[in-house]
C-alpha cells in the first residue's frame, strides 16, 4: 500500500474514532433515567458551612423513607438569591429550596415558583411572629416552613470581663462604663465589622432598639402612624453614632468575619451577633468562654420601651411548584414541621428551631431564646421594609456607614431612609 | 464561488455567536419592554421601565454616583494604565533579550480570574488582619496604614491601582507591538536633525502610537463601562463603603437580585439594555475618530 494510502486510512480512522468519543460523551448530557422506586430528592441552601449536619439529618429522613435519597447542595449566601431564581425558573431546579423571608421572598412567590403549604401542613401553634417570614405578601398564604429563629444580642467574652473586673451592665449607664474600661484596657469593646454594610441595621436594633421604642414603634411605622423622620428613630440612631468610639478603628474596613476573629482572638471584650454566629464562634476557638446579654434600655426611651431582642425566621424551606417528585418532596417538607426534625437542626445545626416546643440544648442559644421570648420585637427593616426596591437594609446599611465615617448626620440619613422607601403602601392598622 | 465558501468557514463561529452572544442579549433587551412578577414575564409596558430608571429609588440617586465611579474608573484606567504600560512598553524595545520573559511575566496576574484577584486583595488590605499595613508599619509608614478598602476616599483608588495591575500585561504587549512597528529610520532621521532622544520619543514615537493608544482607549472604555468582578469583590454588591466602589453593573446585580421588587427584571434588563447603548454609541464614536485619524496619518 502506498504511503499516501496509508496515511489516508490512518487520517479517516483517526476522524471516525473521534467523532465516536465525541457521540458517547453527548450522552453524558442526556438525562439520567431514574429506575423504578428510588426517588431523588434536591435540597438547596445558602449555608455551605452546615452541609455536613444536613446530611446527618437527611440520613435519618432516608431510613424511615426507604426508596427516597436527599442531595443537600450548599451556595455561597451572596450568589443564593440569583441561583436560585434561575435554578427554580429551569427544570434541573431543587425539590425543596431554601427560601429569603419576607420581603426577599416575594419575588420568588411571585414567580409561581413555590407551592402553598396552607393544607398539607398544620401551622395553628406555631409563633406567628416566625410564621410572618414565610407568607405571600398578596394572597397570605403560606409558602414556606420556617427553619430557624435568628435574633442578634451582644455576645460577651466571660474571661475577659472577669479580669478588667465588669459584669453584665443591667442599666445603660453600666454599658457605657464597660465599654469604657474595655477600651481604656486598649482592648476593642465591641467587635463591629461595618464593611458588610448589612451587620449595621441588625447592631443598631442590638444597641439602640429602646430608644426607638422596639415593637410598638415598628407597628407605628408599618401602619403608617409614623415615619423615620420620627424624633425617637433620629435620636436612636445618633445614639448609635455616639457608641462609634467603641466600635474598632477603621470598623469601616473590617469586614464581618473579621470582627468574628476578633472576637475569637480575643482582642475584643463583645460582638454583636446573631444566634446563628454561635457555632462558628465555638468552631474558631472552643476554649472562647462565651456569654450573651441584652443591652439595657438606652435613656430617654419613649414610655414601656425596654430591653428588646430584633427576631425574626430565617433559612425557611419551601416546596418546589415544578419539583418532579411533588409527592416525596411534600413528605421531606412535612417531615421538616416535625419536633423530630426541629430537635436535630437545634442539636447539629445549633440553631434556635422554629417548631413549637423544641428546646435548642446549646446553653447560650437556650438563654438568647428566653431573653428574645420576654421581650422581642421585629427586625423592622426586614419584616416591613424589603419588599421592594430598594430593600430598606441596604439603604440604611450605606447611610450607618456614612454616619460612622462622619460624612453625614443621623437626621440626614434619616431623611433619605424615608425617601428610598417611597415603595412602601403602609397596612391597615390593627 | 469565493464568497461562499468564505461564508462556510465562518458559519460554525457566527452559529456560536448567535446562539450565545446575540440570542441571549436580543432575549434581554426584550425583557425591558415587559412588566415581571419575579421571573414569570407579565404583559408589554413599552418604555415605563424605562422611564422608572430616570424617576424612582433606587436609581434616582444610585444611578448617577455609578455613572460617575464608572467614568472616575475610565480616567484613572487611561492615566495609569497607559503611562505605564508605554513606560515599560519603551524600556523593554531596548532590551529584546530579556523582553519575552518580562511580558510574560507582565501578563501572568491577568491569567487570575478577577474575582479571586479582588478577594485575595481584600484580605492582604484589611485593616486588623492584613500583611500591608503590618509591613508599612514595620517599615515606618504609619501614616499609609490606613484602612484601604474601609475610606471612600481610597477605596476607588484601590480598585483602579488593582485593575492598572491586573491588566498591565496587555497594554504592555498592545503598545510593544505598536513600538515594533515604527520604523527606526524616522528615528534616526529625527536624531541627524539634532533632536534629542526626549524630542524623538514626544514628537515622533508618541504620535506614532496614537493609533495604538486609540484601540486602548476604546477596550479601556468598554472595560470600565462593564466592570463587575472586581468591585463585586472589593465593595459587595452595594459598592461598600458608603457606595463609593458602586458600579452601574453592581446596581444591576443588586436590583436583579437583591431586592424584594418583584418587577426587578424589567427594570434591570431595562438597566442593561441602557448600558449597552452607551458602551455601543461610546466604543462606535471613538473608533470612527479613531479611523479618521489613522487615515490622516497614512494619507
Amino acid at each position: 500500500m502506498s504511503s499516501t494510502a496509508r496515511s489516508g486510512r490512518l487520517r479517516r480512522a483517526l476522524a471516525i474514532g473521534i467523532a465516536a468519543t465525541f457521540a458517547a460523551s453527548l450522552t453524558a448530557c442526556a438525562p439520567t433515567q431514574s429506575d423504578g422506586s428510588d426517588v431523588t430528592l434536591t435540597v438547596w441552601s445558602w449555608r455551605p458551612e452546615d452541609v455536613d449536619s444536613y446530611n446527618k439529618i437527611f440520613d435519618v429522613f432516608e431510613k424511615e423513607n426507604p426508596g427516597i435519597t436527599v442531595e443537600f447542595k450548599a451556595f455561597k449566601a451572596t450568589e443564593y438569591n440569583q441561583i436560585l431564581a434561575t435554578g427554580l425558573a429551569g427544570s434541573e431546579g431543587p425539590d425543596v429550596p431554601q427560601v429569603r423571608s419576607f420581603g426577599d421572598l416575594q419575588p420568588t412567590v411571585a414567580a409561581g415558583s413555590l407551592v402553598a403549604l396552607d393544607d398539607d401542613i398544620d401551622f395553628s401553634t406555631w409563633d406567628p411572629n416566625l410564621m410572618a417570614t414565610a407568607l405571600g405578601a398578596d394572597d397570605g398564604k403560606i409558602y414556606a416552613v420556617p427553619l430557624a429563629r435568628q435574633m442578634w444580642q451582644m455576645y460577651y467574652n466571660k474571661d475577659i470581663f472577669e479580669q478588667e473586673g465588669l459584669e453584665v451592665p443591667t442599666t445603660w449607664d453600666e454599658f457605657i462604663d464597660v465599654n469604657q474600661t474595655l477600651l481604656d484596657a486598649d482592648l476593642i469593646p465591641m467587635s463591629l465589622g461595618a464593611k458588610d454594610s448589612w451587620t449595621l441595621p441588625l447592631t443598631h436594633e442590638v444597641v439602640a432598639a429602646s430608644r426607638f421604642g422596639g415593637g410598638e414603634f415598628a407597628e407605628k411605622r408599618v401602619t403608617g402612624q409614623t415615619d423615620f423622620n420620627d424624633p425617637d428613630w433620629v435620636a436612636s440612631t445618633e445614639l448609635f453614632g455616639e457608641l462609634a468610639k467603641f466600635f474598632p478603628k477603621d470598623t469601616t474596613g473590617i469586614t464581618f468575619g473579621d470582627a468574628q476573629a476578633l472576637f475569637t482572638s480575643e482582642r475584643a471584650g463583645m460582638f454583636p451577633g446573631g444566634a446563628a454566629d454561635l457555632a462558628p464562634l465555638q468552631a474558631a476557638n472552643p476554649d472562647l468562654n462565651i456569654g450573651v446579654f441584652q443591652v439595657p434600655a438606652a435613656p430617654d426611651s419613649p414610655e414601656g420601651s425596654g430591653a428588646t431582642t430584633a427576631n425574626w425566621a430565617d433559612g425557611n424551606f419551601g416546596l418546589s411548584s415544578k419539583s418532579k417528585h411533588p409527592e416525596e418532596a411534600l413528605a421531606l417538607i412535612q417531615w421538616m414541621a416535625t419536633p423530630e426534625f426541629g430537635q436535630m437542626v437545634a442539636d447539629d445545626i445549633k440553631q434556635i428551631s422554629a417548631v413549637p416546643g423544641v428546646q435548642p440544648s446549646d446553653p447560650i442559644l437556650r438563654e438568647m431564646n428566653e431573653l428574645a421570648n420576654a421581650s422581642g420585637s421585629p427586625y423592622l427593616l426586614y419584616s416591613g421594609f424589603c419588599g421592594g426596591s430598594p430593600c430598606g437594609i441596604t439603604t440604611w446599611g450605606s447611610g450607618l456607614q456614612e454616619l460612622l465615617l462622619g460624612s453625614k448626620d443621623a437626621t440626614t440619613i434619616s431623611k433619605e431612609l424615608e425617601e428610598s422607601v417611597s415603595w412602601f403602601t403602609p397596612a391597615p392598622a390593627q | 464561488m469565493r464568497r461562499r465558501t468564505a461564508l462556510l468557514f465562518t458559519a460554525p463561529a457566527l452559529l456560536l455567536f448567535a446562539v450565545f452572544i446575540l440570542y441571549p442579549m436580543f432575549t434581554m433587551f426584550s425583557y425591558a419592554f415587559f412588566s415581571w412578577a419575579g421571573t414569570a414575564r407579565g404583559g408589554f409596558v413599552g418604555l415605563d421601565n424605562f422611564v422608572t430608571l430616570f424617576t424612582r429609588a433606587p436609581f434616582t440617586t444610585d444611578l448617577p454616583r455609578a455613572a460617575m465611579n464608572n467614568l472616575t474608573f475610565f480616567i484613572g484606567l487611561m492615566v495609569f494604565q497607559n503611562s505605564i504600560g508605554i513606560g515599560i512598553a519603551y524600556a523593554l524595545q531596548s532590551r529584546p533579550r530579556i523582553r519575552q520573559s518580562l511580558q510574560t511575566i507582565y501578563a501572568t496576574p491577568y491569567l487570575i480570574g478577577p474575582i479571586i484577584v479582588g478577594y485575595l486583595w481584600s484580605l492582604l488590605l484589611s485593616p486588623v488582619f492584613g500583611p500591608v499595613n503590618s509591613a508599612l508599619r514595620a517599615l515606618g509608614l504609619d501614616s499609609l496604614a490606613v484602612a484601604w478598602l474601609g475610606e471612600p476616599s481610597t477605596a476607588p483608588w484601590v480598585v483602579i491601582g488593582v485593575s492598572v495591575w491586573q491588566w498591565i500585561g496587555f497594554p504592555v504587549l498592545l503598545y510593544g507591538a505598536a513600538f515594533g512597528g515604527i520604523p527606526a529610520e524616522l528615528g534616526e532621521a529625527a536624531r541627524m536633525d539634532g533632536a534629542t532622544n526626549r524630542q524623538v520619543f514626544f514628537r515622533v514615537t508618541l504620535p506614532l502610537l496614537m493609533p495604538a493608544v486609540g484601540t486602548m482607549t476604546v477596550l479601556t472604555f468598554i472595560f470600565a463601562m462593564e466592570v463587575f468582578a472586581l468591585p463585586y469583590a472589593f465593595g459587595g454588591s452595594t459598592g461598600s463603603p458608603a457606595g463609593s466602589i458602586d458600579f452601574v453593573s453592581l446596581l444591576f446585580y443588586r436590583v436583579a437580585f437583591g431586592s424584594g421588587a418583584t418587577d426587578a427584571i424589567g427594570n434591570a434588563s431595562a438597566l442593561a439594555v441602557l448600558l449597552f447603548l452607551v458602551i455601543f454609541g461610546g466604543a462606535f464614536a471613538a473608533t470612527r475618530l479613531l479611523r479618521r485619524y489613522e487615515s490622516r496619518l497614512v494619507g
